[in-house]
């Protein structure tokens, strides 16, 4: 087996090469997202992209084979590349459908893999995929369709960042009326603003280039936010991570499913019985004595005695709350309650 | 066991066939092709082929409003020919769809249709 140096090259221009010497192995294509193209004696066999669901992704995902048969299938054909050929002898899938699926994942993987002008590019001699061959595709076919694939998606819709950002649809669609397809609908209730095109697809068990073209679509019809040019806003992105780490080590861990809305009232309901020796200290510190580990550490921070009612002194009352990540859900919850009280 | 090959094959045994392919219809490329195609261009016509799958798809005019009573087929008519789209209906995600081409004199429409959802059923189920 030899390894070319990697060298930043087309693609495209490569699979051609060593198509045309009717070599055997992979392309492995880096940068994001990046890939890999299996070539079996100059013809393109799979093709592979972290953007884009893989043959047994697909086919779980949207339950048609079940998870356990997909692992069935790779432990016992991985060593002998025949995984795809097993499922077709066991009765699993026809032949038609595998290699539909084949040829779909090979199109879908290659747009991601074989699109960009210039990537850092190895190929690997003689190596060769463990689902075996199924199709064999013509590379230059390859190459026209992904060349193709690139035009369509700047016809529909020309800003390529809608492709790899985090989706996130825009609360107030710019029009009176919109009409969805299926597909557009399931990526809009599966973006969370977080997840980006290629975890949609994987969630989704759909074609990676098929949910890019979907939103494509719907940045050109306003429903999904364009990204702006401006990345570096990470704290808008991730909230609650980083303040935990400010809080004292020494703390009470508080649960978010024990933590309720209104702490303070129903958790001096319980504090006499744990805590005996201050009854009006604050609810929190009742807490650690039932968590019981750190009793001995853990010293409240010693307050005047406060009257009722009266606010905690700055410096306690500005740290975080310890009810932060559950708020959200509480909130909800508590939304819900009154909207069935209002039925 | 009928492999892609072998459903194109059945295709051009149907009476009067003279092209058949498979076609992605998100893109309008042809997955699998045989024989002739319309001007000789098997992508020009699978491209021709996603904008009427596309349209008949998306325009509010088409889409029944029933739950699961989904686009089957569809079938234009010229002097010359008759041009059939059968939607091929994985489990898993794919916009397929079967075009055969046939010849208006030996083609007879009815058995046709009947011939390709035959296929198409063929192909994807177990």
């Amino acid at each position: 087996m030899t390894v070319t140096a990697s060298k930043t090259v087309s693609p495209g221009r490569l699979l051609t090469q060593v198509a045309g010497e009717r070599q055997t192995g992979v392309l492995v294509v880096g940068g994001h997202p990046g890939g890999a193209v299996y070539v079996l004696e100059g013809r393109v066999v799979y093709a592979e992209s972290p953007a884009a669901p893989g043959v047994g992704e697909l086919l779980v995902a949207s339950g048609r084979l079940a998870a356990r048969t997909w692992q069935n299938a790779l432990d016992l054909g991985t060593s002998t590349a025949r995984v795809g050929r097993l499922l077709v002898e066991q009765g699993h899938l026809t032949q038609g459908e595998l290699e539909l699926c084949v040829l779909g994942a090979i199109y879908d993987a290659a747009y991601f893999a074989l699109s960009p002008a210039a990537a850092p590019v190895d190929f690997l001699t003689g190596a060769t995929h463990w689902l075996g061959p199924v199709v064999h595709v013509d590379p230059a076919a390859v190459n026209r369709e992904v060349g193709r694939r690139v035009g369509l998606l700047d016809e529909i819709f020309p800003d390529a960042r809608v492709d790899t950002h985090a989706v996130a649809p825009v609360t107030r669609p710019p029009r009176e009326r919109v009409t969805l397809t299926s597909a557009q609908w399931e990526l809009l209730v599966n973006a969370d603003g977080q997840r980006t095109p290629a975890d949609l697809a994987l969630l989704l068990g759909r074609a990676g280039y098929a949910t890019v073209q979907e939103l494509r679509r719907m940045a050109a019809l306003g429903l999904i936010e364009v990204p702006e040019v401006r990345v570096e806003s990470p704290e808008f992105v991730r909230l609650p991570q980083a303040r935990g780490t400010a809080v004292d080590v020494r703390r009470p861990v508080v649960r978010p499913d024990e933590a309720p809305a209104t702490p303070v009232v129903e958790a001096r309901a319980s504090v006499p019985a744990p805590a005996p020796q201050p009854p009006p200290d604050p609810p929190r510190h009742s807490l650690t004595e039932d968590s019981g580990a750190n009793q001995v550490t853990y010293r409240p921070p010693r307050l005047a005695r406060r009257k009722p009612g009266a606010k905690l002194p700055k410096e306690m009352a500005g740290e975080p709350p310890p009810v932060h990540q559950g708020t959200d859900e509480v909130l909800l919850k508590r939304i819900r309650t009154a909207l069935r009280a209002l039925r | 066991m009928p492999g892609v090959d072998h459903c194109l094959q059945e295709a051009m045994a149907i009476p009067g066939a003279v092209g058949a392919s498979i076609v992605d219809y998100t893109t309008g490329f042809p997955v699998a092709t045989t024989g002739a195609a319309p001007n000789s261009d098997h992508e020009a016509a699978a491209a021709g082929t996603a904008d009427v799958v596309q349209a008949a798809n998306s325009r509010s005019l088409y889409v029944s409003a029933l739950p699961h009573d989904l686009l089957e087929d569809l079938i234009i008519t010229t002097a010359g020919g008759y041009h059939l789209l059968r939607m091929l209906r994985t489990d898993f995600d794919s916009r397929l769809v079967l075009y055969v081409w046939l010849d208006r004199v030996q083609g007879n429409l009815a058995v046709a249709r009947r011939r390709m959802q035959k296929l198409a059923d063929e192909l994807v189920a177990s």
